[in-house]
C-alpha cells in the first residue's frame, strides 16, 4: 500500500510539474504575444540604390586615386495575364575616378523578355535573357552565354559578376517532367560589334554570332542531380558540358563542372591567329562545406585547356606589350582563365558573432605564375539598408596574372538601400 | 492524526484513480497513431500554399523578420512533404527561392541566376532550421515509443489534457535525435514539443498555438520556437493566406526554380 501511495504522489508531482511551463517559456511566450500580425505582400518590383567610395593604392610608381560610384538597379517581374509574365532588369553605374574626377556612366540592360507558360510543364521565353548554367563558384566553363556579358565591373565577387551583366537575346523553350527537364535555346546574330556607348543596349556584345544550346537534367537520386549540355556557335565545333553535384554527408556538397570539345586556343582566338583545332577541356571542381553556425567554405580547382601553358605564358610576358594586353583583355571579356590552372577559395559567415554581420572572403591563386587576388568584405544589414567595407589586393610579379594589374590595394565602402 | 489518516486515504484513492487512468492509456490509440493524427492537424493531406512570417527576438527585442511564400506537396511514395519557398521580405532577399525535396535542396538567386546546391546542414533562415520552416510529417521520420496522459499548459497558458509522446528518429536523416511532444487528447492538437540532440541536450522548445479554422480543420496558425541554450532567443512563425492548390510534381525540381512565382 505504501508503494501505491508513493507512486500516486509521484504521478501527482509529475502532473503538477507538467502543468506549469518553465518561467523562461512563459517569458518567451509573453514576448511572442507582441509579434506584429501584419503580413508583407509580394511586390513585382525589386530595386536598389547603391553608393560606393573607395581609395586605390597603385604600384609601379603610379599615384593612388579615389573612386566614387552611384548605382541604380531596377528589376520587375510582372504577371501581365494568366500564364504571361514580363521580366525586366536594368542597372546604371555612374562613376567618378581620379584626383581630377573623370565621370563616366554605363547602363546595363540585363533582361527584358516575355515568358509564356503554355502548360504547367511547358514554357516559352523570348527576349533578352540572362541565362546561366554551371554549378561551380569561381569559374563556370558551362556558362556558355558569358562572353562579353559584363559592361561594368563593380566587384570581383563572382556573385556580383553574374548579377551585373547583359543577357543574350534568345528564344528559350523548356519542357519539364518529374525530376528532370529539357531546355532548348536559339540565340541569333543581331549585330557585329560591342558598343562603348553609355546607354547602348549592346546587342553587339551578346548577339554577335548565332548560338544554340540544349540542356537536359535528371535527378538520379536524392544526392545525385546531373545536367548535360550541348552548345553550338556559328563557325565553331559543338561543346559538350556536364554539371554534376553530389551530397556527401549532411554538410558537404561536391561538384564538377566540365566542358569539352574541338576548339582553337584562347591565344589564337584573341589575336585572330591560325590555330590547330584540338579537343580542349575546361573544368572546375570543388567542395562546399557548411557548419551549423552558418559558415560556408568552398575550395575549387580550375583548369582551362584552351589557355596558354606555363612556357607560353612566360613568353607572352616577355613579348610585345600589345600582344600581351590583347590576350589578357580577350580572356577577361570571355570570362576564361588566362593561364591553365587556378585555385579558388570562397568563405562566408552569416551572423558572424554579431547578428546581421556577414563576413565573406575570396582568394584566387594562379598556379602557373603564383600570383594572387584576395578580397574580403564585412557587411552589416538592417531591414532595408546594407553597409559594407571591402578590401581587395592583387599580388604577384610583373607580367604575372595579377601582378601586372597596377591597382595593388583597394578599400571601398558600399552603402546599399533596397526597396 | 485523523487528518493525516484522511490525507493518506485520499492519496491512496488518487493513486488508484491515477493508476486506473494510466491503465486507460493502454486502451487509447497507439502512440504512432496519435502522432500521425497530430501531423494531420498541422498539415492538410493535399498540396497547399501559405505564407510564413518569421519574427525573431533576442532578449525581448525584435531583431529580424522575414516573410516566405510556401507551396507544399506530399510525396506519393513516402508521404513526406516537398516544398518550394520564395522570399517575400526582406527587400534584399525578395524573390530568392529554396527547394526542399528530401536531401535534394537548392537555393536560387534570380539576380545572379545562380542555382546552388545546399547541404542539409546549411541554414538560411536564422534560428529556424530547415525542418521548422518546411512542412514536415513527423510520423514519417520519427517513431513514437510511448504516450502517457499528462496535463500541460499550452502557448496561451491554458491547461490542456494531453498525451505526452516520446519520439525517436527512425532514420539518421531526421533533423532531431529525439522529441518530446504534448498532443491534446481530445482533438490531437499539438500543444508543445521539445527537441533534443543525441546527447540529450535541449535544442529548442516549440509551442503550437492560435488554433483557427484553416483548410477544413482547426490548425495552429503560430509556432513559437524557444532556443534550448538561450531562452531569450525566440522565433515566432505565423502562418497566413492558406490556400489549397495544385502543385505539379514537375515544379519540385531545380529546373523549375527560375519559373516559380506564387500567386
Amino acid at each position: 500500500m505504501r508503494a501505491m501511495v508513493f507512486f500516486g504522489s509521484l504521478l501527482l508531482s509529475a502532473m503538477a510539474a507538467a502543468a506549469t511551463p518553465d518561467d523562461s517559456d512563459l517569458d518567451a511566450l509573453n514576448v511572442a504575444d507582441k509579434a506584429p500580425t501584419a503580413t508583407e505582400q509580394a511586390s513585382d518590383w525589386h530595386s536598389l540604390v547603391e553608393g560606393a567610395f573607395g581609395d586605390t593604392a597603385q604600384r609601379y610608381g603610379l599615384p593612388s586615386y579615389q573612386t566614387e560610384r552611384l548605382s541604380v538597379d531596377l528589376a520587375l517581374d510582372k504577371t501581365l495575364a494568366p500564364s504571361w509574365r514580363l521580366i525586366f532588369a536594368d542597372r546604371l553605374d555612374w562613376n567618378w575616378e581620379g584626383e581630377d574626377p573623370t565621370e563616366y556612366k554605363i547602363n546595363t540592360l540585363k533582361e527584358l523578355y516575355l515568358s509564356w507558360q503554355i502548360a504547367p510543364s511547358e514554357i516559352v521565353d523570348f527576349g533578352r535573357i540572362n541565362t546561366r548554367y554551371g554549378v561551380a563558384t569561381g569559374y563556370n566553363p558551362t556558362d556558355y552565354f558569358r562572353d562579353d556579358a559584363i559592361r561594368s565591373t563593380v566587384s570581383v565577387d563572382p556573385n556580383s559578376l553574374r548579377t551585373n551583366r547583359l543577357g543574350s537575346v534568345m528564344l528559350r523553350t523548356q519542357i519539364l517532367w518529374n525530376g528532370g527537364g529539357l531546355t532548348a535555346i536559339a540565340s541569333p546574330k543581331l549585330d557585329n560589334q560591342a558598343s562603348n556607348d553609355a546607354f547602348s543596349v549592346d546587342l553587339g556584345a551578346t548577339n554577335n554570332t548565332d548560338r544554340w544550346l540544349l540542356a537536359v537534367s535528371q535527378q538520379l537520386s536524392d544526392s545525385l542531380n546531373p545536367q548535360f549540355l550541348l552548345f553550338g556557335e556559328a563557325g565553331k565545333s559543338p561543346q559538350i558540358g556536364i554539371d554534376l553535384t553530389r551530397l556527401i554527408g549532411d554538410a558537404t556538397v561536391a561538384y564538377v563542372e566540365w566542358s569539352g570539345g574541338q576548339g582553337a586556343s584562347l591565344y589564337s582566338e584573341a589575336l585572330g591567329a591560325p590555330s590547330r583545332e584540338v579537343f580542349r577541356n575546361r573544368l572546375a571542381t570543388g567542395v562546399t562545406y557548411s557548419t551549423s553556425n552558418k559558415i560556408s567554405l568552398t575550395f575549387e580547382a580550375e583548369y582551362d585547356g584552351a589557355a596558354v601553358d606555363s612556357a607560353n605564358w612566360t613568353a607572352l610576358g616577355q613579348g610585345p606589350l600589345p600582344v600581351y594586353e590583347q590576350y589578357r583583355d580577350f580572356a577577361q571579356q570571355v570570362q576564361d582563365l588566362p593561364t591553365r590552372k587556378s585555385l579558388f577559395f570562397y568563405g562566408s559567415w552569416q551572423d558572424a558573432m554579431v547578428t546581421h554581420l556577414d563576413l565573406s572572403a575570396l582568394m584566387r591563386q594562379d598556379l602557373i605564375d603564383q600570383s594572387r587576388l584576395s578580397w574580403m568584405e564585412a557587411r552589416y544589414h538592417w531591414d532595408h539598408t546594407d553597409i559594407a567595407l571591402q578590401w581587395q589586393r592583387y599580388d604577384g610579379k610583373p607580367w604575372s596574372d595579377y601582378g601586372v594589374i597596377p591597382q595593388r590595394t583597394t578599400w571601398q565602402t558600399v552603402v546599399t538601400y533596397f526597396f | 492524526m485523523l487528518n493525516v489518516k484522511l490525507n493518506a486515504k485520499l492519496k491512496i484513492s488518487i493513486a488508484w484513480i491515477l493508476l486506473l487512468c494510466s491503465g486507460a492509456v493502454l486502451a487509447t490509440p497507439g502512440a504512432q497513431e496519435i502522432l500521425a493524427a497530430s501531423d494531420a492537424v498541422r498539415n492538410p493531406d493535399y498540396s497547399f500554399g501559405m505564407t510564413n512570417t518569421l519574427v525573431e527576438y533576442r532578449s525581448g527585442k525584435q531583431t529580424d523578420t522575414s516573410t516566405l511564400a510556401i507551396y507544399s506537396k506530399a510525396e506519393e511514395a513516402d508521404g513526406q512533404f516537398r516544398s518550394l519557398i520564395r522570399y517575400v521580405a526582406p527587400a534584399r532577399d525578395a524573390s530568392k527561392l529554396i527547394l526542399y525535396n528530401g536531401k535534394d535542396m537548392w537555393f536560387y538567386d534570380p539576380s545572379s541566376k545562380a542555382s546552388i546546391r545546399l547541404s542539409p546542414q546549411q541554414r538560411l533562415l536564422g534560428q529556424a532550421s530547415n525542418g521548422d520552416v518546411v512542412t514536415v510529417n513527423l510520423a514519417k521520420d520519427y517513431q513514437a515509443t510511448s504516450a502517457l496522459e499528462e496535463d500541460a499548459q499550452d502557448g496561451e497558458r491554458q491547461t490542456k489534457h494531453c498525451y505526452k509522446l516520446e519520439m525517436s528518429a527512425k532514420t539518421p536523416d531526421a533533423t532531431y535525435h529525439h522529441i518530446e511532444m504534448w498532443i491534446e487528447a481530445a482533438n490531437n492538437h499539438p500543444v508543445k514539443a521539445r527537441f533534443y540532440t543525441e546527447s540529450g541536450k535541449l535544442l529548442k522548445t516549440a509551442y503550437y498555438r492560435h488554433y483557427q479554422q484553416q483548410l477544413g480543420a482547426e490548425r495552429p496558425t503560430e509556432t513559437v520556437i524557444i532556443d534550448g541554450l538561450d531562452p531569450n532567443w525566440v522565433t515566432v512563425m505565423r502562418y497566413s493566406d492558406w490556400i489549397k492548390r495544385e502543385v505539379p510534381d514537375t515544379w519540385l525540381q531545380r529546373d523549375y526554380l527560375p519559373r516559380f512565382k506564387p500567386e
